[in-house]
């Protein structure tokens, strides 16, 4: 693992997003500061509706920021549309697009990036049996199962090489066994690859599972509210989930998200 | 439906409607100024059959170009829209101002303008059958999933290039479909066009026709303009569900 406070490949510090104005406004995030280091896993964790995706969309630069917080990617500061083409971004829908096979939706960042086809072709033909898709580069994805067409989505992720992968929640749609399946495998290709990654999601068991750090964000309006080191030995074997370790964090995040899932259930005036 | 079934159905539709319009003559005594018998139309059509496709040729020539003009220019005008949103709030008021009277309403000025030969019917088709694509090719390149535009943005995408990769190929369904009805409609308006004001084609014949009072000439250009409006509407959805098999 990195030292985390030397080598950073993102830092957000002071990050807020407010929606509307007058009556009607919303503060999504509040202050958020957090990072992530080179190679590092983080996974982020809350409940519904606290800005995480807000959140993905400034990091992603698809979305800017209130004034007065700040954004430093590879250690210098950027303004939020500067990170457009930079980072790696999967969002929560696998968005394959229907009329093009399966090879040709994984390239579409190269082909993006100005790539020839041939080249770029080959490039993904080489990663199929990585993700389990060899065989079926010709197919449409209206002919692939659920845990395939993710798996299409995570190579055309991959294909579009960059520091820093933005992965939103890719198994939520996902059935427990196919799921778990995906998140070994999505393990065994972090660690050939070393890419840096942030990863949402709703399942806590999830979450312990992948990252180096867990990070709980709170209810509207979105802050850290912990930010815990998971100090399980990796290669992690699936009875890790019954180790006492992996159980202490688990009801620390529990606890941490029971209290935020309360405070927004009464928010919203139940 | 099998190959038979197809044929089998929309046959014995037509019988029924032959009887049925045989029948109704002959009881109620209709004239035949109002309602020929058919065969009495077939014999029209066979007998008149080489002026009715010099009349139809010029039809098609008319509808033909003047719907590929005009789905062409409605293709580009909805990418520049799509593209530069300033100039489509700056031009959309005067293109629904334009298209909100019938295009027949154009004819007078047209056939001023452009003179009662083929051209004053190709402008005429080209307002309509565009009107009816860029409607659709609108709706299409605005539906696409804003999720999916981020997407192609977060890969470092322009404008241009979201274009080419994702919103005409999935506007290409709603353009199609645009497409289609635009075919129709392109043989409707040529007729109509031509039955104000022409030197030639079905509309005119038909127009001659009633003057003269040859009711039988008007059915036979009625069924050959008919006949030849599905044929090439058949076409155009064989093109179409080709070209949008992913739907």
């Amino acid at each position: 693992m990195t030292d985390p406070a030397s080598d950073a490949i993102i830092e957000l510090a002071g990050i807020s997003r407010t929606f509307g104005g007058g009556a009607g406004r919303v503060v999504a995030i509040d202050g958020v500061d957090l990072r992530v280091g080179r190679g590092e896993f983080v996974t982020l964790v809350g409940p519904s509706g606290c800005g995480k995706s807000t959140l993905f969309n400034i990091a992603a630069g698809l979305a800017d920021a209130d004034p007065g917080g700040e954004i430093r990617f590879g250690g210098q500061r950027h303004a939020g549309r500067d990170l457009l083409g930079r980072v790696s971004f999967m969002p929560q829908r696998d968005l394959l697009l229907p009329w093009r096979r399966v090879i040709d939706n994984a390239i579409l960042a190269l082909e993006v990036e100005g790539m020839r086809r041939a080249d770029a072709r080959a490039r993904a033909l080489a990663m199929m049996p990585e993700f389990g898709l060899a065989g079926f580069e010709r197919h449409y994805p209206h002919q692939l199962s659920g845990g395939m067409r993710q798996r299409v989505a995570l190579i055309r992720t991959f294909l579009f090489e960059r520091d820093l992968m933005l992965l939103d929640e890719p198994f939520g749609a996902l059935d427990a066994l196919t799921r778990t399946m995906m998140q070994r495998w999505l393990l065994d290709v972090w660690q050939r690859h070393r890419r840096s990654i942030l990863f949402i999601t709703h399942d806590v068991d999830e979450a312990i599972f992948l990252g180096d750090r867990v990070v709980v964000m709170t209810a509207r309006p979105g802050r850290i509210k912990l930010d815990v080191a998971v100090d399980l030995p990796r290669p992690r074997p699936a009875h890790v989930a019954t180790s006492a370790g992996f159980l202490r964090i688990k009801s620390a995040l529990l606890d941490a998200i029971e209290e935020e899932s309360m405070k927004s259930f009464t928010m919203a005036g139940h | 439906m099998s190959a038979l079934s197809r044929i089998a159905y929309p046959v014995a539709g037509l019988l029924v409607i032959a009887v049925v319009w045989e029948a109704a003559i002959l009881l109620f005594r209709i004239p035949t100024f109002v309602l020929p018998s058919i065969p009495s139309i077939a014999g029209a059509l066979w007998g008149d059959l080489p002026a009715l496709l010099a009349g139809l040729r010029v039809t098609l020539y008319e509808a033909g170009t003047g719907y590929v003009l005009g789905a062409v220019a409605a293709i580009l005008l909805a990418l520049v829209f799509v593209l530069m949103p300033l100039v489509e709030r700056a031009a959309m008021p005067i293109v629904v101002a334009v298209n909100s009277v019938p295009v027949v309403a154009y004819a007078p000025v047209a056939l001023v303008a452009l003179g009662m030969g083929s051209a004053s019917k190709i402008a005429m088709v080209t307002l309509a059958a565009g009107f009816a694509v860029f409607v659709n090719a609108m709706n299409g390149l605005k539906a696409v999933d804003p999720a999916a535009v981020n997407l192609l943005r977060s890969f470092g995408a322009g404008p241009l290039r979201t274009i080419w990769t994702l919103r005409l190929p999935a506007a290409l369904p709603a353009i199609a479909s645009g497409l289609r009805v635009a075919i129709v409609r392109s043989i409707i308006i040529a007729i109509v066009a031509e039955m104000l004001g022409a030197y030639a084609g079905l509309g005119q014949i038909i127009y001659l026709a009633t003057q003269q009072v040859d009711f039988l000439r008007v059915w036979a250009a009625i069924v050959l303009a008919s006949a030849a409006s599905m044929a090439i509407y058949g076409l155009v959805a064989w093109i179409e569900r080709r070209l949008v098999w992913w739907k």
